[in-house]
């Protein structure tokens, strides 16, 4: 039997945070390609702790529902399900790891649509159109800009937009001037987050000075869209990242998927 | 990467018998034996002709309930306070009322029971096993990383103070089966409830490292013997009393002083210094 565990990160104070992970499991389960789909949190219960003592499969796969590499994909998550690399044995159970979603192929269509939800019925400027993809970033760790900078040129790849243009909330390019200085009439802005919370929710929209959906200015019309994480068709790429994980199982971390090389060099 | 050993599937390494599979069978046999139904936490959990029935314990005779026969609901069910507050930790003593799932079968009931409360049917069976794997406070606190690595400097006495205020049956039905360390016993009341708590869970972590944050201010003490973040809490609950807004903060907002758990843990440590003698 076949397990498919997504990890969330959750919150103690918001539920919108484990939300579309529910969602998505919900979504997964309906296609029965899984003899079970379980949720697990790191602030939520069941915690990651313990989730593998309630799935009756023997072959499990663990995609953590993240954006980019990083703490929680490379130390947290890892540690709390007790994990030592790409395929894990324990207590009779296969355990595989997938990476995050963020450098995953599907991406980049996740975003497309996504972008295309906001837009449709709504009135652009006559001008140029830019689409600005908006990550966390940190100066911390490279990873988390990487993810924006891959889809970014991934996008820009399909010339649908004039202009696509990266930014971010904690490192440069910082997303104020970004959204003022980029070249268009018509900006439309994409945060590439898992799930709406404190920054896609309040402080995004109090910096900008957004006023919802659609932002009038003088010189240009900001469009805003959801987090990609809610989308529904993250559902086709959670699960298509689990295939892929099953397909490449037993390969070095790193080399299962050529995208997580390109987010190197794209870093 | 994986130096603590998992509870339930480290002692059920090597076995054939899936834990979660078993848990499920032990647990319908359990509510099975029981005409009358068993309670569970705050679940009242009955067979049926055909298949089972969970309601809310304070449902027993209620009417006009909603009904459902998907187990998944019980999600939704548990995912809100009454009030419509989020719902962090399943076992705390707010489950909302209204409802009635009847499902086909044990292996419904096993969905619908993890949604109400997480892995506890397979801690429940584990424990009666004797296979319930144990992880006292420092054992969990030596693995936190990030913000949470503080924790590992909490005080015995902090551990004691901040168990008591977050995990008693006031705020959490599960029972605490942990202590502070191998040689240290918790001394708190650990509830009577058939929930085992194997393990500081994540929301008593987050506590911790308010508490410890509390510690840090001992040598800030004022005249009067009262520390910055004690006086905040006093001023502020003056202040909200005397409002008539008695407004408290979420369940997790522990940065609130007019948190639950944060005042039960100013019962503990602040009052008897207001009122020594009492």
């Amino acid at each position: 039997m076949r397990a498919l565990v997504i990890v969330g990160h959750g919150s103690h104070l918001n539920g919108d945070s484990s939300l579309p992970v529910y969602e998505h499991a919900a979504r997964i389960r309906e296609t029965r390609e899984f003899d079970e789909v379980v949720e697990c949190f790191w602030k939520e219960e069941p915690s990651m702790r313990h989730v593998l003592d309630t799935v009756e499969s023997d072959d499990i796969c663990v995609v953590p529902a993240f954006i980019s590499e990083g703490y929680f994909t490379q130390q947290v998550i890892p540690r709390e399900l007790g994990l030592d690399g790409p395929v894990t044995e324990k207590g009779g159970m296969t355990v595989r790891y997938a990476g995050p979603l963020g450098t995953f192929g599907q991406m980049e269509g996740v975003i497309l649509e996504r972008t295309e939800d906001l837009m449709r019925g709504k009135k652009k400027r006559p001008g140029r159109t830019a689409l600005v993809l908006l990550g966390h970033g940190t100066d911390l760790n490279k990873s988390s800009s990487g993810v924006i900078y891959l889809n970014a040129e991934r996008i820009r790849e399909h010339s649908l937009f004039d202009l696509v243009a990266e930014a971010f909330l904690d490192q440069a390019p910082e997303v104020g001037e970004v959204v003022a200085g980029v070249e268009a009439e018509n900006v439309i802005l994409i945060p590439v987050f898992i799930a709406e919370g404190w920054h896609t929710r309040e402080t995004i929209p109090e910096d900008l000075g957004l006023t919802g959906e659609v932002t009038e200015r003088e010189d240009r019309t900001i469009f805003y869209g959801a987090p990609v994480g809610t989308h529904p068709s993250m559902a086709d790429l959670i699960a298509a990242r689990a295939r892929d994980t099953y397909r490449t199982g037993d390969q070095a971390p790193g080399t299962a998927g050529c995208e997580d090389e390109v987010v190197r060099s794209a870093s | 990467m994986s130096e603590a050993p998992r509870s339930a599937s480290g002692s059920a390494s090597g076995e054939s018998e899936n834990v979660a599979a078993t848990s499920r069978e032990a647990f319908a046999a359990w509510v099975d034996d029981a005409m009358e139904g068993r309670t569970f936490a705050q679940v009242l959990i009955r067979r049926l002709e055909t298949g089972y029935e969970m309601r809310h314990t304070d449902d027993l005779d209620a009417e006009n309930l909603e009904t459902s026969d998907d187990p998944r609901l019980a999600r939704e069910i548990s995912r809100l306070t009454e009030a419509g507050e989020h719902r962090p930790l399943k076992s705390a003593p707010n489950l909302r009322r209204g409802w009635i799932l009847r499902v086909a079968d044990a292996r419904e009931m096993a969905v619908a029971m993890n949604y109400l409360y997480p892995a506890a049917v397979v801690h429940w069976h584990l424990e009666r096993e004797g296979k319930l794997e144990i992880t006292s406070y420092r054992e969990n606190a030596a693995r936190q990383s990030g913000i949470y690595k503080r924790v590992q400097r909490l005080s015995d006495e902090g551990v004691h103070n901040a168990a008591q205020a977050c995990c008693e049956d006031a705020v959490c039905l599960k029972r605490t089966l942990w202590d502070v360390d191998g040689e240290t016993p918790l001394a708190m009341d650990r509830g009577n409830g058939e929930i085992p708590c194997p393990e500081p869970c994540s929301l008593f972590v987050s506590f911790a490292r308010r508490v410890r944050l509390f510690e840090r201010e001992e040598r800030e003490r004022d005249a009067a013997g009262l520390t910055p973040s004690e006086r905040e809490d006093l001023a502020s609950l003056v202040a909200a009393r005397a409002s008539g807004k008695m407004k408290m903060a979420r369940e997790a907002e522990f940065e609130e002083p007019l948190n639950e758990r944060r005042l039960r843990y100013r019962l503990l440590t602040l009052a008897p210094k207001l009122r020594p003698g009492e």
